[in-house]
């Protein structure tokens, strides 16, 4: 079955709702699709009901947001997951009783990001977890284990272990592989004006500091080891490069280990659509081109938010907002004022955007992230390849692109669909080949994007999809 | 290896104002386990003491890797559908989970 809508928003954050907000106000009848049971993305992640009395500032931010947009009569379709985008902005939406094709007159696609893992010896071990996920639990009234240890790159590691100690979860320490206080201080410019995120991570350093918790800069994983799940991680210190300092190794007893450095922008729905895409190392990766009111190379097709280049909440509201305003003056809803809105609106993105390239400068993985596994260690989790399978696509059968080494390996090809290891491939293939990362290109996302029960991939019927759609107006 | 880690849910998180709000069992391999509302399947088996479910196309067990659903490496089977993401759905009363599913049944 099908249906037209004049709106159609992909993804329920910060990005998706304020351009549903905006676009609503502007005029336009909107529809968000959002993946989740509810919105707020990850960043807006809502607790349960039962826990609503204990959530934090930023949880009530989301709700805020969230009823804002509900109550300028946005519809919003929970837990109904886009799985395709054409160029004619046709959507393929599987809600709980099967799939609809959606076609948008204006399409904005805010669909985030999601955190960037790098193999190492261990790292499949259940126990072992990205810190989003530890907040996941922990926003659900579960600890994620006794104790644990926090690895990787960016304030996220830090701003979760100050929630796991005011959870009362022991923290083992926190490893920053980026040499922060070194680097921070020719950038000491950028943080003018930066005063709520000084003060933020500082708390969380604080938080760390009066329980005794060591924060180390400049350290990170090594291996993780076991029997089922782990049971602690040989660290050491990183040189410039992120490579172990020989001698500097140790260990530390923890039963979870949370890692991320950063993040990837979740594109896969754009590129779908034909959108031209560019190459932004310093933005996360692989982003859609757009012109200032974020439209993609494709006209109707808007982009906003992480998902079309790292710039987190902040920006993704900004985004959200000019793409939403955006969306609804193409269909010749611009409302009076709309142009000196849409200045101000850009004046307040390009400041937000002097602290993202402070940002991804300071946390930019260095070479020896991916220089950790061995050849025995996985770098494809569903389909099972290691670093010797790939070492001997290189060595043995010469694949220099991402497309050969999946012809030979399968590795990208599994349940996650790449979403795990398609980032770190290039790297690895690149270190072997001598080929660019850019040149090994990156892995195709192919539909549907999401493996889903064979009841929710087929057309949903006139009459099933219409009581669902009642169920959730 | 199924090792328990016990004693993972937080005390202060399980009261609830409302009777809307009280514990519920769920089925999870033949064993009843209790889930708070709004728990994820997940949450549920963390707080059970079980962190490893799955078994890869290698034989190794695996969990909770994302938790956001974008990795797939925690699928279970529920009310015998299978692959379903364990950190995304929720537990709701009387649910008949199975774990131990292996790769190669994703196909």
């Amino acid at each position: 079955m099908s249906r037209a809508v004049e709106v159609a928003v992909v993804g329920g954050g910060p990005g998706g709702l304020s351009a549903a907000l905006a676009a609503a106000r502007a005029g336009a009848q909107v529809t968000l699709l959002d993946g989740y049971t509810r919105p707020g993305g990850q960043y807006y992640r809502q607790p349960p009901d039962r826990l609503m009395a204990r959530a934090t500032r930023r949880q009530r931010q989301g709700r805020a947001l969230w009823q804002q947009a509900r109550d300028a009569g946005v519809e919003i379709l929970s837990d109904w997951v886009v799985w395709d985008a054409a160029p004619d902005r046709t959507l393929a939406a599987a809600g709980p009783d099967g799939t609809t094709l959606i076609h948008p007159a204006a399409l904005v696609l805010a669909t985030g990001s999601y955190e960037r893992l790098a193999a190492f010896p261990g790292w499949t071990l259940p126990g072992v977890m990205t810190s989003g996920a530890a907040q996941a639990l922990l926003y659900q009234g579960v600890a994620p284990g006794k104790r644990v240890l926090l690895v990787g790159a960016g304030p996220l590691q830090l701003t979760t272990a100050a929630e796991l100690l005011h959870a009362g979860v022991e923290v083992a320490a926190v490893l920053e592989a980026a040499p922060v206080l070194r680097k921070i201080l020719p950038h000491a410019a950028a943080m003018w004006g930066q005063w709520e995120r000084a003060v933020e991570g500082l708390e969380s350093v604080l938080a760390l500091a009066s329980r005794g918790v060591p924060y180390r800069t400049g350290w990170g994983i090594v291996s993780a080891y076991g029997e089922g799940q782990v049971e602690g991680a040989r660290i050491a210190r990183l040189d410039a490069d992120w490579r172990p300092v020989a001698g500097s190794e140790r260990e530390v007893a923890c039963d979870t280990i949370c890692i991320g450095y950063g993040f990837i922008p979740f594109n896969a729905l754009s590129r779908l659509a034909g959108a031209q895409q560019e190459w932004r190392p310093e933005l996360g990766g692989e982003i859609p081109l757009r012109d200032k009111h974020m439209q993609t190379t494709m006209p109707g097709i808007f982009a906003a938010g992480d998902g079309a280049g790292l710039g987190g909440y902040r920006s993704a509201l900004l985004e959200g907002q000019i793409a939403g305003l955006a969306a609804a003056a193409f269909l010749g809803r611009a409302g009076l004022g709309q142009e000196s809105a849409l200045r101000g609106l850009a004046r307040r993105l390009e400041r937000e955007r002097a602290f993202q390239r402070l940002y991804s400068s300071l946390f930019a993985p260095e070479l020896g992230l991916y220089e950790l596994a061995q050849p025995d260690t996985l770098i494809c989790r569903c389909e099972g390849v290691t670093l010797g399978d790939l070492q001997a696509a290189v060595r043995e059968n010469g694949a220099a692109s991402f497309v050969e080494a999946k012809n030979i390996t399968r590795c990208g090809m599994g349940e996650c669909q790449g979403r795990v290891c398609g980032q770190m491939i290039p790297q690895i293939i690149s270190r072997l080949s001598g080929v660019s990362p850019e040149q090994v290109g990156s892995n195709a996302p192919r539909p549907p994007l999401f493996a889903l029960p064979l009841h929710r991939l087929r057309a949903a019927d006139q009459a099933a999809a219409g009581r669902s759609f009642e169920r959730r107006l | 290896v199924k090792q328990k880690l016990s004693g993972l849910r937080l005390r202060h998180e399980t009261q609830g104002t409302g009777p809307e709000d009280a514990p519920f069992a769920l089925s999870v391999d033949g064993e009843e386990i209790t889930a708070y509302p709004g728990d994820t399947i997940a949450a549920a088996l963390y707080a059970a003491g079980r962190r490893a479910w799955r078994t890869a196309r290698n034989g190794e067990p695996r969990g909770l890797l994302c938790g956001i659903g974008v990795c797939f490496d925690c699928l279970v089977t529920v009310d015998g559908v299978p692959n379903i993401r364990a950190c995304q759905a929720l537990a709701q009363p009387g649910m008949v989970v199975v774990t131990g599913q292996r790769g190669e049944d994703v196909e």
